[in-house]
């Protein structure tokens, strides 16, 4: 009784194997058709990433303001001479080009939208800021006023507070001196109050804090969107992989149950003749990139380059599991669909609808907040974020994190897969 | 020798098979013929197993394939059903990327056995020798039911479930696997099929009507008076 049932248990297990060693055998057939696929299609994403590529700039973000000055007929050349230093300073110069124009002349510039602020220097502007009469000084904005602008407006409101500053300053030690019977040093004193004050405006530089910000996080902008288009290349040769998944035949279906290799067997062949598959593609996709190293700009790659940090295994591990889980939920996505052309247009749809919504097209944080939300749990966010850590390395805690959901995303969608197809044959069968 | 009591399924609230019954010996034809729809097929695929009957019982050489397990629930034996019967459903249960080598090596269990089949045993009688290399998708619906045919005989088994077996196929087709059943009962085979093909129904020796779910045995002297033309 034993012996025929461990019999029973070996044939049992021959015939599975047999069928799973047919099923390879039947990918490996639709493997040519389904790489031209897959060529088509990164042809179409690569030219889609070089246009980007070129039309994208390394530098960081320039502001630019161009700023009409009226400088009063009568002034003297004390305001001139204030005029070019304010220009010259480093902390100015970097960000605005002055121009000196007419009142009227200003006026029309900023009409037209061809200056960024007008600042009209009232007569006798040194010799007030001297003697603490401080005229004022105007400034007018255009009414739909742009970065610059508000750049501008800024710089001005930082250069008045230390002007502010350096009166009081002036001010106070000219008073200490009159109590204390120094007036003969005064102008001394003075001397040295603006020798401080002008090398601190002179570097005013060196003052600030030096910090990147990125909608990226840890990684660059090309690393991010190398991470984000190889799940959405991944995601989008699930279309090609229909044949492959698809059910089979109700008939055969029917007879491979009669032969005890139930839905669940069935449904585990195809989701590894999915997963080679994909990982085939996956070898496609980092052949391109190899040879966009090679060949691409170079101002591109050097932005690309950089190391995980992770041992081989870690890296192998990492990119197992991304590859899995992507298998597994373009198989969940083919199952619910049913039908070829049902299946293509829902792994469409949803890989650019998941995609955008984590943050892969447009980064998440310039994204309304249900919609950070919503996609901060999408698989594709874990997804991207894993591969964020394969191409540039992680925080080993964010990589575990992403390893785990990942895997629970895999048993997931694998249950609802082989739930959605058990139930399908209880209601053959009856 | 199959034997089939009070046999009553059911898709859902509509009642498809109600209480059939009927006994086939060794070497006997079991014919079922009927209208489109009632019943046949249902009850080749509960005789498979690969449907569920709500009651009764269908034994294979005196062992329960399908008996009442108590409480309303049905025990299967799919070890009996599985050695005792081949089944050639309508649809042809092929994988088309394959060959015909392939697709039946899905269900011989082993090279030796296939080979020597296709060489000189029934797949060499029902003509695949000649067709093992070509890929399934590339085939006439004769080839494929004829494949079908072979799946179906892979375990070799006593019993053979045939459900409209020549559905559209030329009449060279037709003739041919009416020959290779020929054979087949010869050897002692029991065939229960369901057809709408005069060709077929002679070599019934036992013809049955399915109607509204019930099998009604044909007088076999009412069988040469256009039995299909009148249902």
């Amino acid at each position: 009784m034993t012996s025929n049932m461990t019999l029973n248990m070996i044939t049992g297990m021959i015939k599975r194997l047999r069928y799973l060693s047919m099923e390879l055998k039947k990918t490996a057939k639709l493997l040519p058709a389904m790489l031209a696929q897959i060529i088509l299609l990164i042809s179409v994403l690569a030219m889609v990433v070089f246009g980007s590529v070129k039309s994208m700039g390394w530098e960081a973000l320039s502001v630019h303001a161009e700023i009409a000055v009226v400088v009063g007929e009568d002034s003297t050349l004390m305001t001139g001479m204030l005029l070019r230093y304010v220009e010259n300073m480093e902390s100015v110069s970097q960000f605005c080009d002055f121009r000196q124009t007419t009142e009227q002349e200003g006026f029309a510039l900023l009409e037209k939208g061809e200056v960024t602020a007008l600042v009209v220097l009232p007569e006798g502007l040194l010799e007030g800021i001297m003697n603490g009469t401080n005229p004022v000084v105007e400034i007018y904005f255009p009414k739909q006023a742009g970065l610059e602008a508000l750049f501008f407006r800024e710089m001005t409101e930082a250069g008045e507070g230390l002007l502010r500053v350096a009166q009081a300053q002036i001010y106070g030690a000219g008073d200490m001196a009159r109590a204390f019977g120094l007036t003969e040093q005064l102008s001394q004193i003075e001397v040295e109050i603006d020798s401080y004050n002008l090398a601190f405006a002179l570097d005013r530089l060196a003052l600030y804090d030096s910090a990147k910000v990125s909608a990226f996080g840890s990684v660059n902008a090309v690393q991010f969107y190398l991470a984000s288009g190889s799940i959405m290349f991944l995601l989008l040769a699930g279309m090609a992989m229909y044949p492959v998944v698809r059910r089979e035949p109700p008939a055969l279906c029917r007879q491979l149950e009669r032969a005890g290799m139930g839905e669940i067997w069935q449904s585990f062949c195809q989701w590894l003749c999915g997963l080679l598959c994909i990982s085939l593609f996956a070898g496609v996709l980092w052949a391109a990139v190899r040879l966009f190293v090679r060949f691409g700009p170079q101002e591109t790659v050097e932005h690309l380059m950089t190391d995980s940090g992770y041992p081989l295994y870690m890296e192998a591990g990492l990119a197992a599991v991304i590859l899995m889980t992507v298998t597994t939920l373009v198989y969940l996505i083919h199952s619910l669909a049913g039908s070829r052309t049902g299946g293509i247009l829902l792994v469409f749809l949803l890989s650019v609808v998941m995609v955008y919504l984590s943050g892969g097209l447009v980064p998440a944080m310039f994204l309304p907040q249900p919609m950070r939300t919503l996609g901060a749990w999408l698989p594709s966010a874990w997804l991207i974020r894993a591969m964020c850590g394969l191409w540039a390395g992680r925080d080993a805690v964010v990589t575990g994190e992403c390893v785990v959901v990942l895997c629970g995303y895999t048993v997931l969608c694998g249950g609802l897969v082989c739930a959605l197809r058990e139930g399908r044959a209880r209601r053959r069968t009856g | 020798m199959i034997t089939v009591t009070e046999l009553t399924s059911a898709y859902g609230r509509k009642q498809i098979l109600q209480g059939v019954s009927f006994t086939a010996q060794r070497g006997e034809c079991v014919g079922i013929v009927g209208a489109n729809g009632c019943g046949k097929s249902t009850l080749l695929s509960v005789l498979a197993g690969t449907l569920k009957p709500r009651s009764g019982q269908v034994l294979y050489y005196g062992k329960a394939a399908w008996s009442d397990a108590g409480n309303g629930r049905m025990h299967e034996d799919k070890e009996v059903i599985r050695r005792m019967t081949g089944y050639v459903p309508q649809e042809d249960p092929l994988i088309p990327e394959l060959s015909v080598y392939d697709n039946l090596r899905l269900w011989y269990p082993d090279k030796g056995t296939l080979r020597r089949e296709l060489e000189q045993g029934f797949l060499n009688l029902l003509g695949l020798g000649e067709f093992s290399a070509k890929q399934v998708h590339k085939l006439s619906g004769g080839m494929k039911k004829r494949v079908s045919i072979g799946i179906a005989m892979a375990s070799t088994p006593p019993i053979l479930l045939l459900d409209e077996p020549s559905a559209a196929l030329d009449l060279i087709c037709k003739e041919d696997i009416r020959r290779y059943l020929q054979i087949y009962l010869e050897r002692k085979g029991t065939v229960v099929i369901t057809t709408h093909e005069e060709s077929e129904l002679d070599l019934c020796s036992t013809l049955y009507v399915m109607k509204e779910g019930r099998l009604h045995q044909v007088d076999n002297r009412l069988r040469g008076e256009g039995l299909t033309g009148r249902m």
